[in-house]
């Protein structure tokens, strides 16, 4: 691996723009950092490099966020909506979200709301990271959607389910808000789907299972670039092992810090479809659709499509966006057409319009 | 190259898209970023891996949000290390080894021994009963209503319609009665309309005698994190900027109680190579009754310095306001490291016209500090605009009083707290003009207005915030967050950063000299 790194080096260079190789390859050198050969983790370390962001009930490009915690269980979750057009003197003046925490985003139409997962491999990154809080503030803008983004607990001071049980819990928060309702009298609800990449993604899938499970209505599920994996290696993890920013050392450390102790990776938890997981037959009808966004030059690829697989083996509807020449990460800034593809196949599936279909 | 692809930035300036991301790079440096980030990544695979383990356990890294220096400080870090095996904590400009901190033992870090010994909670299990309703998502609909009518009632006061401001507090006061005023949005909302009753009456808000203040200053130190992170961040800066150096003088802005002063005693006792001379020259109110209590703080501290064998000398300055003292008062001498001190101090100087705070930072500069330590609360309460400043206040304070309900649920310390804070609410809502000096502003405003005064950021480490964030978890209360922002850092409460520590140096001369602007 040493002597093929110049090689390495290179070929991520070539496929992405310049400031997106920068901003990936320092995540990866400080994951590198923080990550320790024991299985712990330098989390002073990690939350002093992470680069926050506040809320800002002050819109800014049009888009208002704040923070919101749950007294018994410290979960916080960050909201974020389209600024309210009717400016006014004295709605400019007073402070946002007095008013309108009492009333419902629409009572004419449907407005989407994404419960948003970030990523991180279970370990890094927070509701409030920059590079989080600025996805979530363009979800809005082009989506037209509210954004609840998680602040799920991490491995691996937290393992296995303690982000799902989080999620769980803000899905339960979130569904039972009258102030993100939307929709006409006889449709008013929450129109709630499911977002997140890497490990936001993974979270996204247990969350609707469990969902499905208690009734409770998704209206969609967005994957991107989600984390699964298993204990066999397959033929995207050798092929791009090291070369796109990931090893396949990382993905292990990962999953080692979120299972629970000597678990492999064929829990159910990380391999879904795998022999210890389940089909979803009895859930058809139930679990939401989903989205899956896979980058074609990501190494856990193959378990991205076997998730596909999985699911529409069990009957249910999962569409495949399959970017081939990105990476991961591909998301983070938009200077390239994967982003702007993925921001209009996320619109359409959270369109209101799908939404009817269904229902018909 | 798509269609929507924007077209490049200008290469002086920063790449946009990266700032999004927090960090702050040269469209110009990207290349040389790209390039020291390969050779970073080639240096840790090659190095041995106690070495590289070394980098993140011992290594201080400063301000993550430049880049450019961050992989740099890194990758000199490993090349020293490299051809240096067993000196792996290099004295670099951007690196100290870890010994050189605080020591953490708590009782090191108490003040002045006192019967009020117990600020040292046990820590409390993490899964607590559900706490206090709070508000923060105004989903109580009294609570809702209550701050619409604040709202209201800022309008109108702003506008000049005293009168029916007047009846809406009215009206409030009498929505009050239905709610908890103990805590929550009842308590602070009792605050705020208290404030205004009085702007609207007329009745004003009588300033605090200094006696008062330091009583309800002691109180609020022992009742939260905040005073406590203060002192503790001060202190690290300030022991690492006297590094190397025999004779030392702290200016300590406003010495209260000299709560800050034990620790960096007690931390400049242990430093390697044997403490310094240390001189503090503490500013204060002048005493009313004859007493001379700058005086008795000093004696009170000498004691302590003599006990660990610090040679230590105090001076005491009594000045009403900081804009009595003249640089002569504080008697620096040339051959001595000075470290200017001043915890939520330097607000009070940007009053009206003329303004104190050009002067005053320009003999601070003139002093030649090796270090500036400045902590101030992390809002903006000094808009003209009156429903701003409000609508600031009422959110700023709503997240600090969040904060004490989950912190401190100890008696008298919390009542007394809780009145400290008060205080500064009634100054920011009913006074102007040169009686309303609780006038807090930014990180960011502060740090333009010290670069525009000839001042360059000391940038505080990951050591600092490691041991700041350590010291969060004395308190019980899960929410407080220690945040790393460009050299500086923040205490918070859930993500709402609340107040701000930075150091500085002077500039050299030169430099400040072609700016032109002082």
């Amino acid at each position: 691996m040493a002597g093929s790194n110049e090689v390495n080096v290179n070929e991520s260079k070539r496929v992405v723009p310049l400031n997106t190789w920068v901003l990936i390859s320092n995540f990866k050198l400080a994951y590198n950092l923080l990550r320790r050969s024991d299985g712990t983790f330098n989390r002073d370390l990690a939350e002093y490099l992470d680069r926050k962001v506040p809320a800002n009930t002050i819109p800014v490009g049009g888009v208002l966020s704040f923070d919101h915690v749950d007294r018994s269980t410290g979960l916080l979750n960050r909201v974020y909506l389209r600024a309210p057009e009717s400016g006014g003197q004295a709605a400019a003046a007073a402070p946002w979200g007095f008013k309108e925490l009492e009333k419902p985003l629409s009572c004419t139409s449907v407005v989407p709301v994404i419960v948003f997962f970030h990523g991180g491999s279970f370990t890094h990154s927070s509701a409030n990271s920059a590079i989080y809080d600025t996805l979530c503030r363009r979800l809005v803008t082009f989506c037209g959607a509210a954004v609840v983004s998680v602040n799920y607990r991490r491995s691996p001071e937290h393992r296995y389910p303690c982000a799902y049980d989080d999620g769980w819990a803000a899905l339960k928060w979130v569904t039972s808000r009258p102030w993100l309702h939307s929709g006409t009298e006889n449709n008013s609800k929450v129109h709630v789907y499911l977002a997140g990449d890497s490990s936001g993604g993974n979270i996204c899938h247990h969350v609707a299972v469990r969902a499905a499970e208690a009734g409770v209505e998704v209206l969609g599920n967005i994957l991107l670039q989600p984390m699964f994996g298993g204990q066999k290696r397959t033929e995207s993890e050798a092929r791009f092992d090291g070369k796109y920013f990931v090893t396949v050392r990382d993905r292990d450390w990962y999953w080692r810090a979120y299972l629970p102790e000597g678990e492999d990776r064929d829990h159910p938890a990380c391999n879904p479809f795998g022999p210890r997981g389940r089909s979803l037959d009895d859930l058809v009808g139930k679990f939401p659709r989903s989205l899956v966004v896979v980058p074609g030059l990501d190494l856990v690829q193959d378990w991205q499509l076997a998730y596909v697989e999985g699911l529409r083996k069990s009957g249910l509807d999962a569409k495949l966006l399959y970017l081939k020449e990105a990476t991961i990460g591909f998301f983070f800034l938009p200077n390239n057409d994967h982003f702007y593809t993925l921001m209009e196949e996320i619109k359409s599936f959270v369109s209101p319009r799908c939404d009817s279909l269904q229902k018909a | 190259m798509g269609p929507g692809k924007p077209p490049p930035p200008p290469r002086t300036e920063l790449d946009g898209f990266l700032a999004g991301a927090g960090y702050k790079v040269r469209s110009s440096d990207l290349h040389h970023v790209a390039q020291r980030l390969e050779r970073l990544e080639s240096a840790m695979v090659s190095s041995p891996s106690h070495v590289v383990s070394h980098l993140t356990s011992d290594t201080v890294h400063y301000n993550p949000a430049d880049l450019v220096s961050w992989v740099d400080s890194l990758l000199s870090e490993l090349t020293h290390s490299y051809h240096h095996p067993n000196n792996s904590s290099a004295p670099t400009s951007s690196t100290s080894s870890s010994s050189h901190s605080l020591p953490v033992d708590l009782d090191d870090l108490f003040a002045i021994p006192s019967a009020a010994n117990n600020w040292l909670q046990p820590e409390m299990p993490l899964s607590q009963p559900p706490q206090l309703t709070v508000f923060t998502t105004m989903e109580e609909d009294s609570g809702i209503r209550l701050v619409h009518a604040l709202m209201t009632c800022a309008e109108l006061v702003q506008r000049g319609d005293l009168h029916l401001a007047g009846t809406l507090v009215d009206e409030m006061t009498a929505l009050l009665t239905r709610i908890n005023t103990g805590c929550g949005i009842g308590k602070v909302a009792g605050y705020f309309i208290d404030a205004l009753s009085r702007r609207v009456s007329g009745a004003g808000s009588a300033p605090a005698s200094p006696h008062e203040t330091e009583i309800l200053y002691h109180h609020f130190y022992e009742a939260s994190p905040y005073l406590k992170f203060a002192h503790f961040t001060a202190n690290q800066a300030i022991l690492e900027a006297f590094e190397g150096h025999d004779c030392v003088h702290v200016i300590d802005f406003s010495l209260m109680h000299g709560l800050q002063w034990p620790a960096l005693i007690q931390a400049l006792a242990l430093r390697p190579g044997g403490p310094p001379i240390l001189r503090l020259t503490g500013i204060g109110p002048p005493s009313p009754d004859g007493r001379d209590t700058l005086r008795e703080i000093g004696h009170r501290l000498a004691e302590l310095a003599r006990s660990v064998n610090v040679r230590f000398a105090f001076r005491g300055v009594a000045v009403s306001g900081l804009e009595d003292v003249k640089p002569w008062m504080l008697q620096v001498s040339p051959n001595e490291a000075v470290a200017v001190n001043s915890i939520m101090q330097m607000h009070k100087l940007l009053g009206p016209d003329p303004s104190p705070i050009e002067p005053v930072l320009s003999w601070i500069r003139g002093l030649n500090p090796r270090i500036v330590t400045l902590v101030e609360q992390e809002v903006n309460h000094n808009q003209t605009g009156f429903l701003d400043r409000f609508t600031e206040a009422l959110y700023y304070y709503s997240t600090v009083f969040d904060s004490l309900e989950a912190a401190c649920p100890v008696q008298p310390d919390k009542a007394l707290a809780d009145m400290y804070l008060q205080r500064e609410i009634c100054n920011i809502v009913c006074c102007e003009g040169a009686a309303r000096i609780e006038r807090h502003e930014t990180l960011a405003q502060w740090r333009d207005r010290l670069n525009r005064s000839g001042f360059r950021p000391l940038p505080l480490g990951s050591n600092a915030f490691k041991q700041a964030s350590m010291l969060l978890t004395l308190f019980s209360a899960e929410g407080y967050s220690v945040e790393e922002n460009e050299g500086c850092l923040t205490l918070g409460w859930h993500s709402r950063p609340l107040i701000a520590a930075s150091a500085w140096q002077a500039s050299p001369l030169s430099a400040a000299i072609a700016d032109g602007d002082n």
